[in-house]
């Protein structure tokens, strides 16, 4: 699964480059990743050659030590993040009702610079209340930077998947993990996103369905957002 | 975790043929701390063959790749393992490959292509191949290999493949390398030791092999690339096993001169290989009038052969192609005098002189040798922060000329994988990461060891109803042409 969603932030980039086209340098992108858990994109994302700096966050501090623990393993991670040492990467336990938003013109470690990526895997289907947490999130976007999330559409296939399959056949998820009547489905987010000023115009709005097949991975499916697991991009202009 | 050390070398000493000492006692002699901090490294090749050279180029070629730190370990001087520019064309090494255009194609892609030495490379448009003891042939080009319907396309390939030293095509990569920069050469340098890495405070090193090396200094490898050969150093310190049989047969090797420069004239070069019930026996051509023999044989006739005086070992060559496997026993068990007693032979063995190799005048002293052939795979091709390639992934027969060919599709696949990895931030020492490659080469390579010794039972058969049905196979082949091009296809890497 972590190879695509680098797959489909590229992807998003890639649609509505407006500016900045034929730059020969990698971009220096700052990275926000909500509900980061054991650190498996943070750290993929503070690997690769385009990353000025990783903030990672989450509340549980059971999963940030378990983090803090495997980011020891890679030399090229150790170290504070931005300006504390080589490493680009930093984890701070808590929600993103307690980090500062952006700021237009501030800037600094604080996170009031606000983000040119900020991530959202797996997390929106355990929120209760979407659209307020939603709001929260989008206060840390940069103008011109891209909310990118992941989470499981809400259909008979998922329920059937979620409920039956993940739960009781294979075992993989404790039970009542999931609650199928917390998903939201892509179109939902899509109407959402068309009714708030100033996001996903110009093409800033990506979608991609993916699919888990045993023996192969995660595969991109087209228009597999519609039934089961998807990512969603949103751009916020400016 | 210092369990996994011991328990594993256990498991490579039950189940591999390799000798366990030398590992056995590194790991009793080194002390289990590092003493000095290691230098890290992405990637850590083991072994300045053409499998490893070819890994290392394609990862500097790479923009997506150059950016890791890579080190080149290797035991031989590879400063002085160079082929001279100015080399002979009289004189040619006795180990030779023949690269296929898939490998070219490899080398043509990473920039290493343009620095190979090509007065010493001989491309060949036709293999001819019978049966010693029926005489059912087959041959093949690629002209006769499309189906009668379809006309020849001007761009078809002519070449099946090129014959070239070993020693030239790692003089090549070399040159490649030399180029690009930015690999950390240890050579002469040898590995004292392999062991995992320990954790303090600030760095958890616990799942990264450490290299200590003969000059003192101790490396950290994110990936530790095994292209260290069939009795791999590194396979032994991954605990994977490498399982497989000794055929009890070597290969002798000779670089020979021929009376001429082949019946196709300088444009169109002829390979021969004639199954014998005792191996193949295989003459390739080389640029002029020279050639380069593998003949496949048991060991006490490898030995005998060995032993012979030039002119009586270029006589056996000639017999090798002409007289039938009863006369070539024969001649084997006579003390001295072989050259004559061919001579005499020949005399009443009718044969058409234009569908066998030239004749051969000359043996280049000092180039007849022999080595033990044997088959081996390892259980996988990767572990943690671990991958293999080449001939310490597999050992094959050499009867269709594929060992290094495998070793450079290994490392093609080892480079995409890698960038893969580079590309989506991955760890590229992760078992996760490096699942793509194993799963790529292992197949193939596997399907192409089969094949192999498949193809060496089938002709150490010498009566019986098997000659007579694999002589039915061959004549068939030979008159299928799609069918011929698909096994030509596969011989030429995949095409």
């Amino acid at each position: 699964m972590n190879p695509l969603r680098h797959t489909f932030i590229s992807r998003c980039r890639a649609t509505a480059n407006t500016s900045t086209t034929a730059s020969l340098e990698p971009p220096q992108l700052r990275y926000l990743d909500i509900g980061c858990g054991g650190g498996i994109f943070a750290e993929s994302a503070a690997r690769l050659k385009g990353t000025r700096s990783v903030t990672a966050i989450d509340p549980s501090p059971e999963v940030l030590r378990i983090a803090e623990e495997h980011r020891r393993r890679d030399p090229a991670l150790v170290g504070k993040g931005e300006g504390g040492g080589e490493g680009k990467l930093t984890y701070l336990g808590m929600g993103i009702e307690d980090l500062k938003g952006y700021k237009a013109g501030v800037k600094g470690a604080d996170g009031q610079e606000g983000y040119d990526i900020v991530t959202l895997f797996e997390v929106l289907e355990h929120v209760n209340a979407p659209g307020p947490f939603l709001e929260h999130v989008l206060q840390h976007v940069k103008p011109g930077g891209w909310l990118v999330l992941s989470t499981i559409a809400r259909t008979w296939t998922s329920w059937l998947v979620t409920n039956v399959v993940a739960e009781d056949v294979l075992g993989i998820v404790p039970k009542g993990t999931h609650e199928w009547a917390k998903y939201v489905n892509e179109s939902e987010l899509r109407e959402w996103f068309a009714k708030k000023q100033g996001w996903g115009g110009n093409g800033g709005v990506q979608a991609m369905g993916v699919v888990y097949v045993p023996g192969l991975g995660w595969k991109e499916v087209n228009g597999g957002e519609a039934w089961g697991n998807y990512f969603f991009g949103i751009r916020k202009e400016g | 975790m210092p369990p996994r050390l011991p328990l594993r070398a256990q498991r490579g000493l039950l189940s591999t043929n390799t000798p366990p000492c030398r590992i056995l006692l590194h790991r009793c002699y080194t002390s289990p701390a590092a003493t000095a901090t290691p230098e890290i490294y992405d990637v850590v090749c083991v072994g300045g063959g053409p499998a490893g050279l070819s890994l290392l180029a394609g990862l500097r070629a790479s923009p997506v790749t150059s950016g890791l730190r890579v080190a080149l370990i290797e035991g031989q001087d590879l400063a002085k393992n160079k082929l001279q520019q100015d080399a002979s064309l009289d004189s040619f090494s006795n180990r030779c490959s023949s690269l296929t255009p898939a490998s070219v194609k490899n080398l043509q892609e990473i920039g290493a292509w343009t620095h190979v030495n090509a007065a010493r490379v001989q491309p060949y448009q036709e293999m001819q191949v019978w049966d010693g003891v029926s005489d059912a042939r087959i041959s093949f080009d690629w002209d006769s290999a499309r189906s009668q319907l379809t006309p020849r396309r001007p761009a078809q390939p002519t070449t099946i493949a090129y014959m070239i030293e070993n020693l030239n095509t790692t003089t090549t990569l070399l040159s490649r390398l030399a180029e690009l920069g930015g690999v950390d050469t240890f050579s002469p340098t040898k590995v004292d030791s392999i062991e995992l890495g320990t954790d303090t405070e600030h760095l958890d090193l616990s799942s990264w092999p450490i290299l200590k090396l003969s000059d003192g200094k101790a490396l950290a490898a994110r990936l530790l690339v095994g292209a260290d050969g069939a009795n791999s150093p590194v396979r032994t310190f991954a605990g994977i096993p490498s399982r497989g049989f000794d055929y009890n047969r070597h290969g002798v090797v000779a670089s020979l001169k021929l009376e001429g420069p082949g019946w196709g004239g300088p444009d169109h070069n002829i390979a021969y290989q004639r199954f014998l019930p005792t191996g193949p026996i295989a003459m390739l051509p080389l640029p002029g009038n020279m050639a380069t023999l593998v003949w496949s044989t048991t060991l006490e006739r490898a030995a005998k052969l060995k032993s012979l005086p030039l002119n009586d070992f270029v006589a056996m060559v000639n017999a090798g192609f002409r007289l039938s496997p009863t006369d070539l026993e024969y001649l084997h068990t006579m003390p001295s005098g072989q050259t004559e007693e061919i001579a005499w032979r020949e005399k009443h063995t009718p044969v058409n002189e234009r569908s066998i190799p030239m004749r051969v005048t000359d043996a280049q002293s000092g180039t007849v040798a022999s080595f033990p052939l044997k088959m081996r795979h390892a259980d996988t091709y990767t572990g943690e922060r671990v991958a293999l390639v080449g001939d310490a992934a597999h050992t094959i027969h050499p009867l269709a000329g594929q060992g290094l060919n495998q070793g450079q599709g290994d490392a093609a696949a080892l480079v995409r994988t890698i960038s893969h990895a580079v590309q989506t931030g991955q760890d590229i020492g992760s078992v996760l990461a490096l699942e793509s490659y194993n799963s790529e080469r292992y197949a193939e390579n596997n399907a192409m060891l089969g094949v192999c010794d498949k193809l060496h039972r089938l002709y150490s058969v010498e009566s019986g109803p098997i000659v007579g049905l694999r002589s039915l196979g061959l004549r068939a082949v030979d008159a299928m042409g799609p069918l011929k091009g698909f096994f030509m296809g596969r011989a030429a890497g995949g095409m």
